[in-house]
């Protein structure tokens, strides 16, 4: 956020000199929020204003670097609090948590939740490794080191702490343990084994307060633990930490923060799905859960890519055949465009009608139907190249081709550049789909 | 340094509307501040959650479905089933057999149906439609007719019939309608301008913006609602502060999440909790995005909003 | 971005009509014009008493109460050289739907309104002039920022201060006219809002000329970041671009009735 020219007059002199060029104080700060001139032009500025500004300059959330190798994580460094503003740069992280006495039977069914959607891997990328005492906790923490996933030491005793680092520190794990009352030590643990601390408080005043201090120790490498005893003081914390950072200039706040709405819901797991929900959407960047199924991760992980794409970039699936209901080489065929939206609804009606279909998928630059033929993406001659460049006609021996409703208008075309095919058009609307296969 | 609060409270606020007659009416909207950002200042109703059945029923293949419908046979029975629903505010019952391209039961039935499920409970009553313009225009308008005074919400009118809905549910026979778009802004408020011109008050309606599956291009719906919030209250746009109503399970309830069987994805777990944790997980998005009514479908679904949203406010 | 405001001029001692009405403080055809600026877009109504150095304050309590009462509480710009009389109209002020305004305070003899309305929790029109038109820019900076600094000083938010860069008439200063879309480009760049008397450039001009050139004007200066203009409402086709522009400025969603709302 650039700093405006009204932040920048008060820390001028307001000499009106024109030594730095301009006619008047005011004249110059303005220049200075453009971007045009630099500070240091003007020879009266304290060297404290000069520290005020660069400060002031800098991102208003930190990004930090968690986790290393293929457990690498990016999280925070958001400048919006609207998608739709620019867009989120930081997808939030899921965490599950695990204790020493059900670590070894909670991360095979962790394991088991691995998958592929739109080209990018759906699985638990972080353990919250929860603290109960010294001894088991060091075990817990070999065991949970080296599976791929970052670690979380959620732990607020510092000797169990230290051990625990003295284990896993080559792993970047997030150290969340710091509070109002044991800041400086962690602080102390957190530098000599450079990993990022997590800080929580009883409120959010106190969380200030401790963020602030441990600033002052000259750490910024941090997270914000905004988890309360409530879920309304908790989604309270989360949002106004991070409209403080945006929205307010507030940089003590601009940091990533950590979520378990395993505290807030244990054992109701539905619960914590729409919990965790609520946090994809208000600014949870670490969302710690009591456990991944696939029935919380296929909406969670789904929700979580559609509220962190980019709005200005179409999400696009890859071309290709997609056989459905169990389709061989003797089932029709289908084909519409590569956005993400249109093969998703196409494909589950298309699933719902229970009829096998091959649907090809050409690549159309990620537009809807419409779009896409009005841009000459998704034409007969671009239909044709695919079938014809990815051996279509050998793989499948079946010659219907079911086109679009919207893309009728490809019909005559179509048919006269594959001639053996037989061209049908779907209805209009995909939920008429349905009906529509199910009388072919 | 002690933190500094900036709460954002708004001159402006969206419409309250009410659903429903007696004791058990139900007022949603009225908040002047963000969604169920109640540190800003109180919210002023509660998000309200129906429970929905259909003209035919429930679907009894779900086993918490159908044991939470035990007993109840007839439709006034299983409407006062849905009514008792620990969570849910209302009932919404959805004609989806009035369908031409499905069972396409006539109107005189669903009226039947619709005044049976009236007469049975002392809940609001929010009635969906068959989704097809030309039917939904004949149907809410008798069902409007039937029901008069009993303060129903019809949901929805749409570019094409809004005239004819809105002069036949609200202007004559007392009962309220939601305008839909399909995820537009600009068609959203296009289409309270044009019910505003009619001379329709802003507490005789709502909106449906509409909504999508998790996953399922929320991507859209996601910043929509989030553009009509900021437009409604940072901009102090009156046509976009209508309340919104979502219903959600009948697009969850359809995703490939939600029906394939355990038995072609073994991996995935029973397929009643896969369509609870997409209702859920749905609902929950759209109500941080600032629905103000939500329609679902599975009593456990009903179970984790009601607590999330009584935990908000 | 919030929509453009409109300052509706019409109620002006200059005019015969409001003059009467005025010195017989007779109510009816200062309502009528009030609600035909209100029904034409107006936001706020600017409300001219002239110096009325005679019964000032009686007389614009008189029409804030009469407007106010009679419009449902419209917001107004209190517009006179006489202090009192605004003190006494923001007096029997109802803020129910906006602040007041006055009107105006300047870098010269009338930088003491700013005081005023910092005292009042009023707005403040801040004319960036001390005496006569400003020579260039920068002259014109170092009178916002003098009144800046006072308003800034009497606890004022910078937002409630509505600098006025002095739109200057097209027939004999046409080739200012860029230097004033400049500045208030300037006015923009601080996250300043702006306002200033439109009709100001097409003085002189045919009648049917001058809207036009409103038009062109308008719709120039909010592209650089113009708020707000004392104007006349009622003129259509300033109006409508004015709603055309917050269209494509964002700060208006657009439907296809967008002119109608």
């Amino acid at each position: 956020m650039a700093l405006k020219g009204l932040d920048i007059f008060k820390l001028t002199p307001k000499k009106n000199c024109k030594e730095c060029g301009n006619p008047t104080c005011m004249a110059f700060a303005m220049k200075v929020a453009q971007g045009a001139v630099s500070i240091e032009a003007c020879p009266y500025m304290s060297a404290d204003a000069i520290a005020t500004l660069s400060e002031a300059t800098a991102p208003p959330m930190k990004t930090l670097k968690v986790g290393t190798g293929a457990a690498e994580h990016s999280i925070g460094g958001e400048t919006v609090l609207h998608r739709h503003e620019k867009t989120f740069v930081s997808e939030n992280l899921f965490a599950v948590s695990v204790c020493a006495g059900c670590i070894d039977s909670k991360l095979p069914e962790i394991e088991k939740v691995d998958y592929e959607r739109i080209g990018e891997r759906m699985y638990v990328e972080a353990l919250n490794l929860e603290f109960t005492d010294k001894d088991s906790y060091v075990q817990l923490v070999e065991k949970a080191s080296g599976k791929g996933r970052l670690l979380i030491l959620d732990v607020k005793d510092a000797e169990a702490a230290e051990a625990a680092l003295e284990k896993c520190a080559a792993d970047k794990p997030i150290l969340n343990g710091a509070t109002p009352d044991n800041y400086a030590q962690f602080t102390e643990i957190a530098k000599k084994y450079g990993v990022v601390l997590g800080i929580g408080a009883p409120d959010i005043d106190a969380l200030h307060d401790t963020v602030a201090a441990v600033e002052g120790l000259g750490y910024k490498d941090l997270v914000l633990d905004v988890t309360a005893a409530t879920l309304k003081d908790t989604f309270a914390n989360a949002v106004q930490v991070r409209r403080a950072a945006l929205k307010d200039g507030d940089r003590t706040f601009g940091y990533p923060s950590i979520v378990n709405v395993k505290k807030l819901a244990e054992g109701d797991p539905h619960r914590q799905t729409a919990l965790a929900s609520l946090f994809v959407l208000k600014y949870g960047s670490i969302i710690v859960m009591e456990d991944m199924t696939y029935s919380q991760a296929l909406p969670l992980y789904g929700l979580r890519q559609n509220i962190f794409t980019d709005p200005q970039k179409p999400m696009k699936v890859a071309p290709g055949i997609y056989p459905l209901n169990g389709a061989d080489e003797n089932s029709v065929c289908a084909t519409t465009v590569d956005f993400a939206l249109t093969y998703f609804v196409v494909s589950g009606e298309l699933e719902r009608s229970g009829v096998p279909v091959n649907l090809l998928i050409s690549d159309a630059g990620g537009y809807s139907v419409l779009t896409a033929w009005a841009a000459g993406k998704f034409s007969a001659g671009s239909i044709t190249k695919f079938i014809k460049e990815n051996e279509i006609e050998d793989k499948i021996k079946n010659r219907t081709l079911i086109i679009p409703g919207k893309a009728a208008v490809l019909k005559g075309e179509l048919q006269e550049r594959l001639p053996e095919w037989n061209i049908l058009v779907a209805p209009n609307e995909a939920t008429n789909l349905v009906k529509f296969m199910k009388e072919l | 340094m002690a933190f500094t609060r900036k709460p954002q409270t708004y001159s402006s606020s969206i419409n309250e509307v009410t659903i429903g007659t007696g004791d058990k009416a139900v007022t949603i909207g009225g908040s002047n501040v963000m969604p169920l950002y109640s540190f800003d200042a109180p919210l002023k109703n509660k998000v309200a959650i129906g429970a929905e059945i259909t003209d035919s029923g429930v679907d009894r293949t779900l086993p918490g479905i159908a044991s939470y419908y035990e007993g109840a046979e007839t439709i006034a029975e299983i409407a006062k089933r849905a009514a008792e629903m620990p969570g849910a505010d209302f009932v919404a019952l959805a004609l989806n057999g009035a369908d031409p391209n499905g069972d396409n039961r006539p109107v005189e039935e669903c009226v039947e149906i619709a005044k049976q499920v009236s007469d049975a409970i002392d809940v609001p009553l929010v009635i969906t439609g068959s989704r097809n313009v030309e039917k939904d225009t004949a149907l809410f308008s008798s069902i409007a007719e039937a029901l008069q005074g009993k303060n129903v919400l019809l949901v929805s009118a749409k570019e094409e019939n809004y005239k004819t809905v809105a002069a036949s549910a609200i202007m004559a026979y007392g009962n309220k309608i939601s305008a839909e778009s399909a995820v537009d802004i600009n068609l959203a408020k296009q289409l309270n301008v044009l019910l505003s011109q009619m001379g329709i008050n802003p507490e005789s309606y709502v909106m449906n913006v509409g909504t999508a599956a998790a996953g399922y291009g929320y991507d859209y719906v996601a910043s929509t609602l989030d553009r009509v919030k900021d437009a409604a209250l940072a901009q102090n746009d009156a046509m976009l502060q209508m309340p919104i109503i979502t219903p959600v399970s009948q697009e969850t309830w359809t995703v490939k999440e939600s029906i394939v069987s355990e038995e072609d994805f073994p991996d995935w777990g029973s397929r009643e909790s896969r369509g609870v944790d997409m209702e859920v997980c749905t609902a929950a998005a759209v109500i941080a995005g600032g629905a103000d009514a939500v329609i679902l479908r599975h009593p456990q679904s009903i179970e984790a909003i009601s607590n999330m949203v009584a935990d908000l406010m | 971005m919030a929509k453009f405001v409109v300052i509706g001029e019409r109620i002006h001692c200059i005019s015969p009509t409001i003059k009467k009405a005025m010195e017989e403080m007779n109510p009816e055809p200062i309502i009528k014009r009030a609600k035909e600026q209100i029904e034409a877009g107006a936001t706020y109504i600017d409300v001219n008493i002239g110096p009325a150095e005679k019964n000032g304050p009686e007389l614009m309590k008189w029409a804030v109460k009469t407007i106010q009462e009679a419009c449902d509480n419209v917001p107004l710009a209190l517009d006179t050289s006489n202090r009192a009389a605004i003190e006494a109209g923001i007096s029997v002020y109802d803020r129910t739907n906006g602040k007041p305004i006055v009107n105006s305070a300047d870098a010269g003899d009338r930088i003491e309104n700013i005081d005023l309305a910092a005292a009042n929790d009023a707005i403040v029109i801040a004319l960036c002039s001390k005496a006569g038109v400003p020579s260039d820019n920068d002259e014109r900076m170092v009178y916002c920022q003098e009144l800046l600094e006072r308003g800034m000083n009497e606890g004022m938010d910078p937002s409630d201060m509505w600098f006025d860069p002095l739109f200057l008439v097209i027939k004999g200063m046409q080739d200012k006219q860029m230097a004033v879309l400049d500045f208030i480009g300037q006015l923009s760049d601080m996250g300043l809002n702006s306002t200033g008397g439109l009709s100001n450039v097409s003085n002189g001009t045919p009648k049917h000329i001058r809207p036009i050139l409103d038009a062109a004007t308008v719709a120039m200066a909010m592209c650089r970041g113009l708020t707000s203009a004392i104007m006349n409402p009622c003129d259509a086709r300033v109006m409508e671009t004015i709603k055309a522009s917050d269209i494509i400025k964002n700060n208006f969603l657009y439907a296809d009735s967008f002119l109608e709302i």
